[in-house]
């Protein structure tokens, strides 16, 4: 490997990447946009609810006080079910009726009503949820009777530490931050190949790999320098900041790597955006399903980025531990070499 | 001349089923210029990349300065310059930085980048970009680019095409100062010409063969005809053409009654051209 010519493409590539308007552009207003929408996204949650429920039979009143308190309530089979959604965070909290809550509050029993949050669950979900379930039996009976609620938080209980909306698009943010790097460098290929500079490369003394080093020593910094530079920035880094740093950077490696795919997949810069737009139409689902939980579920693990979300989202708004997030790292660093295998593989055969 | 730069021995590439080169071989001795003439599609271009390493031969070897292209490509590409026929240069980036990119890549010592413009005439326009530059200006960084590293074999795939006649000039007057360096050229071209003026030896390829290969003059000895071409007014006073072939047994007979007979305005004696010869091989011009 010849440190020198790989300096030297590198150079080349960053200027011609910085002198191409529309990627100086979005390169510098992108990351200033995204941190003016994080600063004034509310900092406090407000959200609407929808409650996983689990009751053998349902009370009459159930739809009663979903039109007038605005909730929702998803039906699961069983407890085990409605466990699982819960700690999936597909919903923030679950309701477990007795098969005889309405004999037993005819009887004047008093009924034991389970409640399940998910981790990250705010307080004031806790409230209202807890209260909604006393105002169901006001409902039924016209008088407040005695209720047992037990309540189990599912995961690592965050009370008082919930995150904020804002916290959860930060997610979001980085990886559409270091995704639209991904199309940056995929148009700086195609140009290349294009305007058949390529070949001009390859008559040199320069070698296939020094020319791979150097595209993905270029594309890996471009997004891991922005995504480092923002998290730092809007308090990403505040908690577990190595194993964000260490997602960051797989991330710009595997997005480096889907960079190469699309541009053995395009014939110019219109359709490498094309493309460039497709794949981070994909790959940023994960990350949706974080901002918005229970739109994505078990087939979102087909998706790359599932893994790195989860371990963002995880280290720096539940500051989960290395010994939680190893496999999803393991996974994650098998998605990398397979994408950066395959690109490279697939440029290889375009510039031959 | 001696010494041979380049060896094409039974080279040999196929697209598919479709055959581009077809076993050629030939040799250019160093401090040569090869004039490498053909029409579109006739494998001119598939042979220099055989030759410059960005095709591996399906058959046969090709020998650049003793080294087998096809495992010392590093090495041999550290020793020629390419100019393509199509302009590749980073047009975002100024002649200078072009040119320093490619001295960094071929490990190029104290490079001196404004030099060279000068020499290709570019002086005072090294920190425009290329974008701004005309044709003639691009064509001219080309050539430049190709003799960053000082290469022992110099490959030129129509330098002067679309060009006008003073950057045209330019280019051959540094082609001959090439190789007056010491410098090999393989220099592919439409421009018979341009073969002709510079050529050592030229070679005629067609359908994947090399039909022919030698010095312009052998060439046009041996295949061509000379001729001398007269205009002679006529008793009406209109102008006719006489043409008197040179290498018959009548030439003194037919010159004596043409200046005897009749009254000749002007006369002037004609050679057969490459392109001519081109025809009479292959049986179709460079541009079919």
């Amino acid at each position: 490997m010849n440190f020198g010519v790989i300096r030297a493409l590198v150079v080349k590539d960053f200027a011609l990447f910085f002198r191409n308007r529309f990627y100086a552009l979005i390169t510098v207003l992108g990351i200033i946009t995204y941190l003016v929408i994080y600063f004034v996204m509310p900092s406090s949650v407000d959200e609407e609810l929808e409650i996983g429920l689990y009751a053998p039979v349902i009370p009459p009143f159930f739809e009663l006080i979903q039109q007038e308190e605005g909730l929702k309530f998803h039906e699961y089979n069983s407890d085990q079910d409605l466990r699982q959604a819960i700690a999936d965070r597909i919903h923030e909290a679950g309701v477990i009726l007795p098969e005889d809550i309405m004999e037993q509050l005819a009887s004047g029993q008093i009924p034991l009503v389970t409640l399940y949050f998910s981790t990250d669950a705010p307080d004031e979900i806790k409230d209202i949820v807890e209260t909604m379930v006393k105002e169901l039996a006001y409902l039924q009976t016209g008088q407040f009777l005695a209720i047992n609620i037990s309540a189990e938080i599912l995961g690592p209980d965050l009370l008082g530490d919930q995150i904020p909306i804002r916290d959860r698009m930060r997610l979001m943010l980085v990886i559409m931050l270091i995704m639209f790097e991904m199309m940056g460098l995929a148009s700086l290929i195609s140009e290349e190949v294009e305007q058949d500079t390529i070949r001009a490369l390859l008559v040199t003394p320069m070698s296939v790999r020094d020319l791979f080093t150097a595209k993905l020593l270029m594309g890996v910094s471009l997004a891991f320098i922005q995504g480092a530079l923002f998290m730092a920035i809007v308090g990403g880094l505040n908690s577990q900041p190595s194993i964000i740093l260490i997602a960051l950077l797989l991330g710009s490696i595997m997005f480096t790597g889907s960079g190469f795919l699309i541009a053995s997949l395009a014939k110019d810069m219109l359709t490498s955006m094309g493309w460039g737009i497709t794949a981070i139409l994909i790959y940023s689902i994960p990350a949706f399903g974080i901002m918005f939980p229970g739109t994505v579920t078990d087939w979102g693990r087909f998706i790359p980025t599932y893994y790195l979300t989860n371990i963002i989202h995880q280290a720096s708004n539940i500051n989960t531990g290395w010994s939680e997030i190893w496999v999803d790292l393991l996974i994650l660093m098998v998605f990398n070499m397979l994408i950066v295998w395959g690109g490279i593989m697939a440029l290889g055969r375009k510039f031959r | 001349m001696g010494e041979e730069a380049i060896i094409a021995d039974r080279l040999t590439y196929f697209y598919n089923n479709l055959l581009a080169v077809d076993h050629i071989c030939f040799h250019v001795a160093k401090g040569e210029i090869l004039g490498f003439l053909g029409p579109n599609g006739a494998g001119k271009t598939t042979t220099v990349k055989m030759l410059t390493g960005q095709l591996k031969p399906k058959d046969g070897k090709a020998i650049l300065l003793g080294l087998d292209v096809a495992e010392n490509i590093e090495r041999v590409q550290s020793k020629i310059g390419v100019c393509f026929e199509e302009t590749n240069l980073y047009q975002r980036m100024s002649a200078i930085e072009n040119l320093n990119l490619f001295a960094r890549l071929f490990n190029v010592k104290s490079f001196n980048a404004y030099s060279l413009l000068a020499r290709v005439g570019l002086s005072g326009r090294e920190k425009d970009r290329v974008e701004n530059y005309s044709k003639g200006m691009r064509q001219r960084l080309m050539v430049a680019r190709s003799l960053v590293s000082k290469p022992q074999i110099l490959f030129l795939d129509e330098p002067t095409a679309g060009l006008d006649p003073t950057s045209s000039e330019a280019i051959r007057n540094i082609i001959l100062e090439e190789r007056k360096r010491g410098a090999t050229i393989f220099l592919t071209t439409h421009d018979m010409m341009e073969a002709d003026k510079l050529s050592d030896r030229v070679a005629f390829m067609n359908q994947g063969k090399i039909l022919a290969l030698d010095k312009p003059l052998n060439l046009k000895q041996k295949y061509g005809k000379r001729a001398l071409k007269a205009k002679v007014a006529s008793k009406k006073g209109a102008l006719e053409s006489r043409e008197i072939d040179l290498d018959t047994p009548q030439t003194a007979e037919e010159l004596q009654n043409l200046f005897q007979n009749e009254k000749v305005v002007t006369i002037h004696s004609e050679e057969a051209t490459l392109e001519d010869i081109f025809i009479k091989i292959t049986g179709r011009g460079l541009t079919e």
